[in-house]
């Protein structure tokens, strides 16, 4: 004890001491320490989100492209799938427009056929009847000098009449 | 350098020496670090809060690694060891901290390195050994506490290892103290001697010792706690 004593041992300023460390061991742990690991772990929780956060958007992402490829592979086979469906249907209607300018043209030329076999009928009508009247007048001047008038209408008449019933072919042939 | 700290005044009968002085600046600047801080502390640290997030951390993960759950209630007090030692270790090279003196040349410096005083030096060894035999009690329970020391497994054997272990917590007082207060003391007359010339290596001294209490008073709590088989 006398040795403590001569190296300046003071039990009141020892007891002082064990005190005032307790008082400031306090304060820290209370003031300092509590609040750092409070914060410190804080920030480990935000890293780990964000952290997370990348992660999941990263995944989002990937996830993007490879829908944005699946959409235009889907896209592109849409596309090709239209174009032969438009091919075929082109062709389709190449054909049956074709078939029905065909039938069209041939409606055409069957008209125009019967417009024409029509016009020659009426033609011939025609023809025959100028020819009739022709006939008539030419045998009227030929028979003037030898036949009565009256006997002279009769030759017509029947003349006339003969040449109507024979109708053109017939006279032509 | 008397070994003694110098008393400056007595207040009814306590003795207020130079000693206790700068024990009160260390709080104080303790005290102001610590108010600053929370004013200062966000998720976006400061310089300052940058230091005391890596020296928390770091004493927190130390304790973790060689206490594992028990460091929780271990790293509060090492690292108030260390902090409180460091401050009143540095504050000694403040110019005029030794070299302003009460009673001219023969007298005392009006304030002295709080580590240079046995008093507190004890204070701190005797706290860190209680603490530890309190938790040692709290968590391994009163009967395993006592088996440390006592124990008639292999008589005669484990009552000397026992025996061993009693004398080894008794020298703890000893070597805690003494470590801290003859380096310190030493270093103060080395400084004084050498008209500071050994400043960087005494700062260097004062850090490792701050370090030495705390990481020894770390191994000692995390030993006491563990049961004994």
């Amino acid at each position: 004890m006398e040795i403590l004593h001569t190296l300046g041992l003071e039990w009141k300023l020892f007891l002082g001491q064990i005190i005032n460390f307790l008082i400031i061991a306090y304060i820290l742990k209370r003031f300092l320490y509590k609040p750092i690991r409070k914060m410190l772990e804080e920030r480990r929780l935000k890293i780990d989100q964000s952290l997370a956060d990348a992660e999941n958007a990263k995944a989002a992402l990937e996830n993007a492209g490879l829908e944005r490829k699946k959409i235009l592979e889907g896209a592109k086979n849409d596309a090709g799938a239209l174009a032969a469906a438009a091919k075929i249907s082109l062709e389709e209607n190449k054909q049956k427009m074709t078939e029905e300018a065909k039938k069209q043209s041939e409606q055409i030329i069957t008209d125009a056929k019967q417009k024409a076999s029509a016009e020659f009928d009426g033609l011939s009508k025609r023809i025959g009847q100028i020819s009739v009247d022709l006939s008539g007048k030419i045998l009227s001047k030929v028979f003037a000098d030898l036949f009565t008038e009256d006997e002279k209408q009769k030759v017509i008449a029947k003349a006339l009449d003969k040449i109507e019933k024979g109708g053109y072919e017939k006279i032509a042939n | 350098m008397n070994i003694n700290p110098g008393v400056i005044f007595t207040v009814a009968g306590f003795p207020v020496t130079n000693t206790l002085l700068a024990t009160f600046l260390a709080d104080i600047i303790i005290i102001g670090g610590v108010i600053a801080l929370n004013r200062a502390v966000s998720l976006r640290p400061s310089k300052l809060q940058n230091i005391l997030e890596s020296v928390v951390d770091y004493f927190y993960k130390a304790a973790k690694d060689i206490a594992g759950d028990r460091a929780e209630y271990i790293y509060p007090w090492v690292l108030s060891f260390f902090i409180f030692i460091v401050v009143a270790n540095v504050i000694e090279f403040i110019p005029g901290f030794e070299s302003i003196r009460i009673g001219g040349h023969e007298g005392f410096a009006f304030l002295r390195a709080a580590t240079s005083d046995l008093n507190l030096t004890l204070a701190l060894a005797t706290i860190s050994v209680a603490v530890s035999h309190y938790y040692s009690i709290k968590y391994t329970g009163i009967k395993s506490y006592f088996h440390r020391f006592i124990s008639f497994k292999m008589f005669p054997i484990m009552l000397f290892v026992g025996f061993l272990e009693l004398i080894s917590e008794l020298v703890k007082f000893i070597s805690f103290s003494f470590r801290l207060f003859g380096n310190i003391y030493a270093g103060d007359i080395l400084l004084e001697k050498t008209f500071y010339v050994v400043l960087p290596l005494e700062l260097f001294v004062g850090l490792v010792q701050a370090l030495v209490f705390a990481l020894l008073t770390m191994a000692f709590m995390s030993i006491l706690t563990e049961k004994s088989h």
